[in-house]
């Protein structure tokens, strides 16, 4: 390989056919004698634009398209070394770090020599040593293209926020358990937002039985084993349902908060009470419906309940949780729009009560298509509030527009499956810690289960990984018509 | 070549369509760089030919050599031997110059091929690029009457296409002057003498034979009868492709030989890496001293 250009951050490498160099690789680029090196990463290859190439290609199909059938007497056989010119290859490489008495700095303002430096590539191992990709709670995600083993910390997710994105079926919900079951491994708590019951059987293998997580995965299913009693709520929770998840006006909220209080003044916090004291409100009519409609859409969801045997406190997993490491998966499959809501306004409300107290250290909450239920408020809450308070929230999605872009910009890790849609890159490009070029080459590439690594886990040398198999049941599969035909 | 005569009328054509095999040569010189004794160049040839329908074709080369001062006249004979049995005549004007090395190996490995082809093919055309004007530096009129003479005996006819000519009447180029009439037609260019010892061993015509607005000078075997000519670019036309009025066989002979800069740069790679010669680039003394005056030395 041969230095050829050097263009801002960009790097032109001159490669030849014998050697295999694809995109994503890292390169070493070191200068004779001057102690230092660049650390560049292929994000596309080209062929080199040889003079003369139109010509050779033309001069084999002169006959109307059809090729010439012909002898080549090439006795100093130069046929190889031709192919070998013609098949020359332009690296485009990024830089990503300068490497200067054994530290990494982001710099990429060292010219190395043209003709003294020497090329060659750059190992991800050595790589992960040299950027100190290394900690004491390693997370296998899976093998590198040269089959080693890529390994982040946990604790670059601890406190970030992270989105894990790629079209349909390439393998995000993988990943994301993947994830999850390294950090209850690490006793972390998990709560999963799962909006197609992917996650339910994150405690059995593939063949039924349960494994090893089996005692730490906490399946909550609203209306059936997770249900609520009123007098477990707070008033502030209930009411940003009412107001987010149901939209009840501010006049009917002002009306309700003094139903309740006096309700609980009297120790009467039930649905039935909470019924017959709105029917008995001297407010204003249209007041009075307005709380009306909110009380049977509670009703109706089936989330909330008077009988305390059937209700199951979201507390109490989560301190279980929180002692030995586990799961909460809140499974919203089955759930209308409006009891979604209901359930996730009830669920962070919840969260930030018991993180506000001090009664839980910190969760990390995995929202997948989080636009369906997520209020509009939420987002900025979940980038600034919510991480202070020790919410660390990884989106997962497959419509990458749907996620805000201060998100994006605020992102700390983006684990990017395939996207083949220009539209869809443009908007994960515009994460703070990613370049654009590199997004719209290398993803539009990955084959599925291939995941590109951005951001703090991999020390902002986004890496290509094949993520580890899982022995564990897969839910969620969507129901087919032709299942048996074939 | 004063008294230079254009027949008054074109000699009208018609496609013979009899299955006839149409063959051409082509070689092509380059020079791939410099070395501190010399220069490299290489050489190839390709022979086309067209039989039932189909091109068909063999290339030999490329052949490279390292030519210096020293050298020169040795790798030159060294090839007049190897390519010819018969010991060639002595040139008149002795060993080829230095500079005139690329063309005059070229020419060798042309003579050779033609050689070839005039041996090989029965019953055919064979055509050469340029005309059957003998008796210059590189083309002995032995060499090419036994060409011509082989040809016959088997059969053949030979027809060489030049794409630029220099002959002119009345001022004007030959091939500029004869493009009122309908084609496929002949001019006969009459009453030409070369002087000695340049020997014009074909007739000269001006030849359009397809609709495009080109013509090319045409020299046919004088010692093939008239009938025969016409009956052979006859033939020509009733097998042969034109593209430019220029026969498709020749057409492709040329590409097939011609050097791409991609091709230069491989057998820069082969002789650094096989004989280790160093290629010294030369710098341009026109765009030096002039700068953007300077049209380059390889243009000039």
């Amino acid at each position: 390989m041969k230095l050829y250009k050097k263009e801002g951050n960009i790097i032109q490498i001159l490669g030849f056919p014998n050697e295999t160099v694809e995109k994503g690789d890292y390169l070493l680029i070191e200068g004779k004698n001057a102690r230092k090196a660049l650390i560049v990463q292929v994000i596309d290859v080209q062929f080199a634009n040889i003079p003369g190439i139109l010509e050779e290609l033309l001069r084999s199909l002169p006959d109307g398209g059809e090729l010439i059938q012909g002898e080549d007497f090439d006795p100093l056989e130069i046929a190889p070394h031709i192919t070998y010119i013609q098949d020359a290859r332009l690296l485009r490489c990024k830089i990503r770090a300068t490497i200067e008495n054994e530290s990494l700095s982001p710099s990429s303002s060292w010219l190395p020599s043209r003709s003294q430096s020497t090329i060659k590539k750059l190992s991800i191992p050595t790589l992960l040593e040299l950027a100190k990709v290394n900690g004491k709670l390693p997370i296998v995600l899976g093998g590198t293209k040269d089959s080693m083993l890529l390994t982040i910390d946990a604790s670059s997710l601890d406190g970030r926020l992270n989105i894990i994105t790629g079209k349909k079926e390439t393998g995000k919900s993988h990943l994301s358990k993947l994830l999850m079951l390294n950090l209850i491994r690490y006793g972390a708590t998990v709560i999963v937002l799962d909006l197609n019951g992917e996650y339910i059987s994150l405690g059995m293998t593939s063949d039924g039985k349960r494994n090893a997580y089996h005692n730490k995965i906490h399946v909550l299913t609203p209306s059936q084993n997770f249900k609520v009693v009123l007098k477990q709520l707070h008033l502030h929770v209930l009411l940003s349902i009412l107001i987010h998840a149901l939209h009840l006006p501010g006049t009917s909220a002002r009306e309700f908060r003094t139903i309740w209080r006096s309700l609980k003044e009297k120790d009467n916090l039930t649905l039935r009470e909470l019924g017959e004291a709105i029917r008995n409100s001297r407010c204003n009519h249209h007041v009075r419906d307005a709380l009306f409609s909110r009380y049977y859409a509670l009703l109706n969801s089936r989330f909330f309940t008077d009988n305390v045997a059937e209700a199951m406190l979201l507390e109490e997993s989560l301190f279980k949780a929180g002692k030995e490491g586990g799961v909460i998966v809140i499974n919203l499959r089955n759930t209308s729009s409006i009891d979604r809501q209901i359930v996730v306004e009830y669920v962070l409300g919840k969260l930030v009560e018991l993180l506000t107290s001090w009664k839980l250290k910190a969760v990390f909450l995995y929202a997948e298509e989080a636009h369906l239920y997520l209020r509009e408020t939420y987002w900025d809450d979940i980038v600034t509030r919510m991480r202070h308070l020790g919410i660390f929230t990884t989106f997962i999605t497959n419509q990458p527009n749907t996620i805000r872009e201060n998100i994006y910009r605020q992102a700390d890790n983006i684990f990017l499956f395939n996207f083949t849609n220009e539209h869809d890159l443009e908007t994960v490009s515009r994460a703070a810690r990613v370049d654009a070029e590199t997004v719209k080459s290398i993803a539009t590439d990955l084959s599925p289960r291939h995941c590109l690594v951005l951001g703090k886990a991999v020390k902002d040398f986004p890496m290509v990984v094949k993520v580890k198999a899982l022995d564990i049941r897969t839910m969620g599969e969507t129901r087919l018509f032709f299942i048996n035909t074939n | 070549m004063q008294t230079m005569q254009i027949g008054s009328q074109p000699i009208r054509l018609k496609p013979r369509t009899e299955e006839t095999v149409v063959a051409a040569v082509d070689t092509s010189t380059i020079k791939i760089g410099e070395t501190s004794k010399g220069m490299l160049i290489a050489v190839r040839g390709a022979t086309v030919w067209k039989q039932k329908k189909h091109y068909r074709y063999l290339r030999v080369g490329p052949f490279i050599f390292h030519v210096t001062e020293e050298n020169k006249k040795q790798v030159y004979n060294a090839l007049q031997r190897a390519y010819f049995t018969s010991p060639h005549e002595h040139n008149h004007n002795g060993s080829p110059s230095f500079l005139q090395m690329p063309t005059r190996i070229a020419n060798l490995l042309e003579r050779w091929q033609q050689t070839m082809l005039s041996t090989t093919v029965t019953n055919g055309l064979i055509l050469f690029d340029g005309s059957l004007t003998s008796g210059i530096a590189d083309t002995s009129t032995k060499r090419m009457k036994q060409i011509l003479d082989a040809a016959r005996k088997r059969g053949n006819i030979v027809l060489a296409f030049s794409k630029m000519t220099s002959l002119r009447f009345n001022g004007y180029l030959i091939t500029d002057v004869l493009l009122g009439y309908k084609p496929p037609y002949l001019f006969e260019i009459a009453g030409l003498k070369p002087r000695p010892p340049i020997v014009l061993l074909g007739d000269v015509y001006v030849a359009r034979l397809a609709n495009e607005n080109y013509a090319f000078r045409l020299d046919i075997d004088k010692e093939v009868s008239i009938e025969r000519r016409m009956e052979a670019v006859e033939k020509l036309l009733g097998n042969e492709l034109f593209s430019q009025s220029y026969p498709e066989t020749l057409r492709l002979a040329h590409i097939l030989c011609t050097f791409t800069a991609n091709e230069v740069i491989a057998m820069q790679h082969f002789i650094t890496r096989k004989y280790d010669l160093k290629i010294i680039n030369r710098p341009d003394m026109h765009r030096l001293l002039f700068g953007p005056f300077g049209k380059g030395e390889s243009r000039s």
